[in-house]
């Protein structure tokens, strides 16, 4: 949810667009340090293969290779993301993620069942995966997290259950309450969550941005939207009553409607694919560059304008393709995302210590397997 | 004995350390230059990860140390060595070599295609017989009173017009020796004009429409038969099933589209399901088709009536390849076949 597209620890850990805020805060930092950039050097074609043997593995074991299938795409983005000449690295078992889509599956079972036998007790298995979604993306941000390392120290979670149960149940409650005012709050909420609580070894994350720039974000897409809106009602009144004027025939009424009607639609997908480019650009970017790692610290320089051709000319590719070229679609974008960002740092990254696992028994090696599932959101 | 250079990290600190990497047949040792690391493990201490792409490899030791190495000459030759993790090796050599992907990609549609084809069908029939007939009941009196609110007026068919059909329905219904309860419905509809439908649960809508198109007693009844054919043979359900069955096929093949493009979804989603619905009307045209012939009738009245049906739509042939109704003349054709079959 907070890490959408792609899963890898870098997107797992975000920095923002704003350049000006990027700027005034190295100018405030007691050190510049030194840039290392993210490097990604995944092949279209590779990851095309990759894909290609998953979803014919995943289709002639009737699914349960998805979870094999899984890991192999995670390793195939972590492995070929390159910081200072060394790997990021996955090392999630398939059989947990297997585990969790069996969960998750017969949660899916469940609830066809309830529909189709008592469908008055729909509201109940809705109301339940409410309750229980926080518990599963607090469950799914330890997992991915835990089982992403770099050279060959992990990464952890440090978020508490209570935390993710305010954030991701409190909070949307609130929401009609108060008309929706606090959206933005929320979204600051989520990825405060998130940023907040990641640590590389021992060294935990800390972020310092602050609501309100979440409020600016938010406070222009409303603005752009309701514009666009009206100037849209406006273009389609206008069209209309142009047709009504020239056309003759009730026909040739009825074709140029429906050729306006499809005109609207990819406007309208045009518009939406704009806003969600948008939101993710300046969140990604404001984020990133407001999360510290103790004296290290990130800067990710992303492109609305950038991101968003991206954006369509992958749809386009993908439609016409008939969704053979996906895997090329998603190499591009990563590389687009990923050499975009970057570390700054004084001191070496050889100076990060691990985290002491907390218990070495076999008997908590097996509890932990046990409880660990990932829940794909 | 292979060597290569790697990059050892301990898993206490992410200091990077640069060593040369030693195989001697049993033993895995790893040197650093100055002298630092003097490592040395047994082979099947040790875990070489599955390959990934062009990726440096890394290979997991005790207590938490590894080392990467971007020699993937090297490392391969070394698992070859260590054998095990076969399975990981040979989905890596399918995802190394273009012809057994072109294989994948060509099983995976032949799959999908085997699945849509054969297995949903299939897999529907079976559902609709475990659907309770109390749940047939509701959802078909549901669907009932959403057409009558958006399509339907009450008939303005006289009372006796009425009986006659009612008692045509049932000589039909006695003749064909039916298992369901049927229930006729008239209702009058502009909107849709000469048409008729059957509901899961045995509720047949006749339009007043479709009552006036017809020009006698048989062409009714080679309607009312086609209409008791998707009763029987639980088209309505079926068609349901199916479409959930290929909803979620879609959407797990387009899975990564769908939240953009619905469109792009959808289309498939049509193609498919007027595939089977041209099924259901061939089924049950041949149904109704074999109670004519049982009467002594022929399928003449029937072929009449689709012909009067698709005078009466005139857009009807051109859109065959999306609508529900296969080609008009296709029909036809397939029912002179029919009578033909039946004449000694």
């Amino acid at each position: 949810m907070a890490t959408e597209t792609l899963h890898l620890p870098t997107q797992s850990l975000p920095v923002a667009s704003d350049q000006k805020m990027a700027v005034s805060s190295r100018a405030n930092a007691p050190q510049s340090g030194n840039i290392h950039p993210f490097e990604f050097t995944g092949s279209a074609g590779e990851y095309f293969r990759i894909w290609m043997v998953n979803l014919f593995l995943t289709i002639v074991t009737g699914g349960i290779y998805a979870a094999w299938a899984k890991v192999r795409t995670r390793r195939y983005l972590y492995t070929h993301t390159r910081l200072d000449g060394q790997a990021f690295e996955y090392t999630a078992k398939p059989t947990a993620i297997l585990k969790g889509n069996l969960i998750v599956g017969a949660g899916v079972v469940l609830y066809f069942l309830i529909d189709l036998y008592w469908p008055t007790y729909n509201l109940i298995t809705i109301l339940a995966l409410y309750l229980v979604m926080p518990l599963l993306i607090y469950k799914s941000l330890r997992f991915n997290t835990r089982y992403s390392s770099f050279r060959n120290i992990r990464f952890q979670f440090m978020g508490s259950l209570k935390e993710s149960y305010k954030t991701y149940l409190g909070l949307p409650l609130l929401i009609p309450l108060t008309l929706g005012i606090i959206i933005p709050y929320w979204a600051y909420r989520r990825k405060k969550y998130f940023f907040d609580n990641m640590a590389f070894g021992v060294s935990g994350a800390t972020f310092k941005g602050a609501a309100g720039h979440f409020y600016k974000i938010y406070g222009l897409i409303l603005i752009l939207a309701v514009s666009l809106v009206f100037l849209y009602m406006i273009g389609f009144g206008l069209l209309i009553s142009q047709l009504q004027g020239t056309m003759k025939s009730m026909d040739g009424f009825g074709t140029s409607i429906v050729y306006a009607i499809m005109i609207g639609y990819f406007l309208v997908l045009l518009v939406i694919t704009f806003m969600q480019q948008y939101l993710y650009v300046r969140e990604n970017n404001y984020c990133w560059n407001e999360t510290n790692l103790g004296e290290l610290r990130f800067q990710s320089s992303l492109k609305v304008g950038k991101l968003l051709v991206i954006r369509l000319t992958n749809l386009l590719a993908i439609v016409v393709s008939l969704g053979l070229l996906i895997p090329w679609a998603k190499i591009r974008r990563t590389r687009y995302i990923l050499e975009n960002l970057n570390i700054i740092t004084s001191s070496s990254l050889d100076e990060f210590t691990a985290a002491i696992e907390p218990d070495e028994s076999a008997l908590g090696e097996v509890a932990a397997d046990f409880f660990d599932f990932e829940v794909g959101l | 004995m292979i060597r290569f250079q790697a990059t050892y990290f301990d898993g206490q600190t992410s200091k990077a350390q640069a060593v040369v990497v030693g195989y001697d047949g049993q033993h895995l040792s790893l040197h650093s230059a100055d002298g630092n690391i003097q490592l040395r493990y047994f082979l099947k201490e040790c875990v070489i990860t599955p390959a990934s792409g062009h990726a440096p490899r890394i290979i997991k030791l005790p207590d938490n140390q590894q080392f990467e190495s971007g020699d993937l000459n090297a490392v391969a030759a070394l698992e070859v060595e260590a054998g095990g993790n076969r399975g990981m090796r040979a989905v890596h050599w399918l995802e190394s070599h273009w012809k057994p992907v072109a294989g994948c990609l060509a099983g995976a549609m032949l799959c999908v295609w085997a699945f849509i084809v054969h297995a949903i069908p299939f897999l529907a029939e079976k559902a609709a017989d475990a659907i309770p007939p109390e749940i047939t009941r509701t959802v078909s009196h549901k669907t009932l009173s959403v057409l009558d609110k958006r399509f339907f007026e009450p008939s303005e068919l006289s009372a006796e017009k009425k009986t006659d059909i009612q008692n045509l329905f049932q000589t039909i219904a006695d003749a064909l020796q039916v298992d369901f309860q049927y229930q006729l419905a008239f209702r009058r509809s502009p909107q849709i004009g000469p048409n008729a439908f059957a509901l899961p649960a045995g509720i047949i809508v006749i339009t007043d429409e479709i009552v006036e198109l017809a020009a006698n007693e048989r062409e009714l009844a080679s309607i009312l038969a086609h209409e008791i054919a998707h009763v029987e043979k639980r088209h309505g359900l079926r068609s349901m099933l199916q479409h959930a069955g290929v909803f979620f096929v879609v959407s797990v093949l387009a899975g990564d589209i769908t939240s953009i493009t619905s469109t792009a979804g959808t289309l498939p989603t049509i193609l498919v399901e007027s595939g089977y619905s041209r099924r259901f009307e061939t089924e049950a045209d041949e149904f109704a088709g074999r109670f004519l012939i049982g009467q002594g009738w022929g399928t003449q009245p029937l072929q009449d009536m689709l012909q009067r049906l698709a005078a009466s739509h005139p857009d009807f042939p051109s859109l065959t390849w999306l609508s529900s109704h296969p080609d008009i003349q296709q029909r036809i054709e397939n029912l002179r076949k029919l009578e033909h079959s039946h004449i000694p």
